[in-house]
């Protein structure tokens, strides 16, 4: 019997090496991505560096906040696919807040970005559940439906938006690192509350596990299912609303980095949640990194979010035709 | 790795006096509709094996959710060791009361061992870290069901009788004093029905714990209760041993069909058969 016993002493080395593995791979992308602009202008590395700094730290604190919001849908929602992108929480955020900073103030947009978030989050919800029970079919075909829509009202509003104002919108809804300027404040912002979900994740993850098995089971060892569902959806909402703030709604990350950690450490929840913290950070720096190499070879701009929508749409369909067969019979 | 936990590998039975768990003139209703339970009042001895029995709709599955706390009764109460169900905190409930309810996901992958070790969970702490008792008490559990061998295979690979005695390796990994069980040998065929109702009589006999069971298979029920429980349309028709509830002028006005009760002759328990007329 392989026996891997749950340990504080293994919990805290698994940090320690999850934060160095970022860390390290967060410098090398520094480093890398400015050396690659500052080509023969030395007098400007000191700022190159100082602006890809916060470009790493920006991708870091949005992969971290989007891949927890992945692992908790997918829990919660019992549905390997379920994921901010797809569920079309991050176009609701992503709509709130092109409305909230053009019609409202650019300062309270990020509280609109949450708000659109938790709003869609409670759509989707009501829409697929049939007497407590999640349909795992209608759960993605609401997505797709939502998405269309939102799709369409962000058309709108472009339409109706100034004409400077439209090519900012379009770059921004590609999913996009550094397209608004400096933003320190909101990366420190956005970097806390993803820290801040990961420990209550951690806190929540016995549960996670439990409901993953079953409702009646879960509330038979000890949790309270709908109070768990209510602080898991507000906290993944919040999470994500604000990292559609920071670079606009990226795609599949959500997907992509539980379903690699999964590959690796297995099912587990309590294993998966800090996994996710340090992952998703590293994951988005290096798909930044991605294109900032191809932004150095070719001399033009790849927003990040195209990237991970790239790689993620076919690892989606991947997903569907192995490991969703299992797991939708099992609804 | 040391103890950090307790380490209650053995059910921690409460000093004697009082029925273990006892329910008194429970109503409940789903919404609007008519109550599924209507006044059900019944009392599980300790270390006795008690069936609940009752025919499709009777309001069994109910009745088990209201006594292992998932649901509040709109009306009357359920006493646990003689303290009211509703002033447990959940996890200190989830460490006396186990449940096997009827269907389980095999979702996300968990393997045996994962599985078992949930039954843990309301002993851990909030982020879940294990000590050598957790790991104990998931042995002696994998031990008793007879699932060491399965431990590694995941819980999607298995057939239903090997999952459900994981899904009973899983109760008793809580370390409960009592059991509830909602057909736990529905989809089992009589080898297995067998192994699963001889395991909660050890349980019974050997570690004291009460086992409430509800069963659809009279004689299944008959064969292994101390005492049965007979619902019918959210009240309990008839309680008590086997050879009292289960008589022709109880069971026919309750199933609507007309039976003969024998007496087996090996183990002088009694045995059902329909005789509807041709």
């Amino acid at each position: 019997m392989k026996v891997r016993p749950f340990t504080s002493r293994g919990y805290v080395i698994s940090i320690i090496v999850g934060l160095v593995v970022w860390a390290v791979v967060a410098a090398v992308a520094v480093g890398v991505g400015g050396r690659l602009w500052a080509w023969g202008s030395a007098v400007q590395v000191r700022n190159v560096l100082a602006l890809r700094l916060e470009w790493v730290m920006t991708a870091s604190v949005v992969g971290s906040g989007l891949a927890l919001a992945g692992l908790a849908f997918q829990a919660l929602l019992r549905n390997p696919l379920a994921e901010p992108y797809i569920l079309g929480v991050s176009g609701g955020a992503g709509l709130a807040f092109i409305l909230g900073s053009l019609w409202v103030s650019i300062a309270w947009s990020p509280v609109f970005g949450f708000l659109g978030a938790l709003a869609t989050v409670a759509i989707v919800y009501a829409i697929s559940q049939r007497r407590g029970r999640l349909e795992p079919y209608t759960l993605l075909l609401t997505g797709v439906i939502i998405n269309a829509f939102y799709a369409a009202a962000i058309m709108l509003v472009t339409a109706l938006a100034k004409p400077e104002q439209r090519g900012d919108i379009a770059l921004w809804m590609m999913g996009n690192i550094g397209a608004f300027g400096p933003q320190w404040t909101l990366v420190v912002v956005v970097g806390a509350l993803a820290v801040g979900v990961a420990a209550l994740f951690a806190m929540l993850a016995k549960g996670f596990n439990l409901v993953a098995v079953g409702e009646d089971t879960a509330g038979a060892l000890g949790v309270d299912v709908g109070r768990l569902r209510i602080v898991t959806f507000v906290a993944a909402s919040l999470v994500t609303g604000a990292s559609v703030a920071l670079a606009g709604p990226i795609g599949f990350v959500g997907l992509i980095c539980p379903h690699l950690l999964r590959m690796v450490l297995g099912p587990d929840h309590r294993r998966l949640v800090p996994a996710a913290l340090f992952f998703g950070a590293t994951f988005l720096v290096l798909a930044d990194l991605a294109a900032c190499l191809w932004e150095g070879a070719t001399n033009r701009a790849l927003p990040v979010g195209v990237l991970t929508a790239m790689c993620g749409g076919p690892f989606f369909i991947y997903l569907l035709r192995t490991r969703w067969r299992r797991s939708a019979q099992l609804q | 790795m040391a103890a950090l936990g307790p380490t209650p590998v053995a059910a921690a039975v409460p000093p004697a006096g009082g029925p273990a768990l006892s329910a008194r003139d429970l109503v409940f209703a789903y919404g609007r509709a008519r109550p599924v339970l209507n006044g059900l009042s019944l009392q599980a001895g300790r270390a006795r094996l008690l069936g609940i029995l009752g025919p499709n709709g009777s309001g069994k599955t109910t009745l088990l959710r209201i006594l292992v706390g998932l649901l509040r009764p709109a009306a009357g109460e359920v006493r646990l060791a003689s303290v009211r169900l509703a002033d447990y905190p959940r996890e200190a409930l989830a460490r006396r009361v186990a449940y096997v309810p009827q269907e389980t996901h095999a979702a996300l992958g968990f393997t045996v061992l994962e599985t078992v070790l949930m039954g843990r969970s309301p002993h851990t702490g909030a982020l879940g870290f294990e000590a050598s008792g957790d790991w104990l008490a998931v042995r002696e559990a994998l031990r008793m069901t007879d699932t060491e061998a399965l431990a590694e295979r995941g819980l999607d690979e298995l057939s239903g009788g090997e999952r459900q005695r994981v899904i009973l390796a899983r109760a008793l990994a809580q370390a409960p004093e009592l059991v509830l069980l909602d057909e736990p040998t529905a989809f089992l065929d009589i080898k297995h029905q067998h192994t699963i109702y001889g395991l909660l009589r050890r349980l019974v006999r050997e570690r004291g714990m009460t086992v409430v069971c509800v069963s659809h298979d009279l004689n299944l029920a008959a064969a292994y209760a101390d005492e049965l429980v007979l619902l019918d349309g959210g009240r309990a028709a008839r309680a008590g041993r086997p050879e009292e509830v289960l008589r022709p002028e109880v069971l026919a006005p309750v199933y609507g069909v007309p039976v003969e009760v024998r007496t087996d002759e090996a183990t002088g328990r009694p045995y059902v058969l329909p005789r509807p007329p041709a």
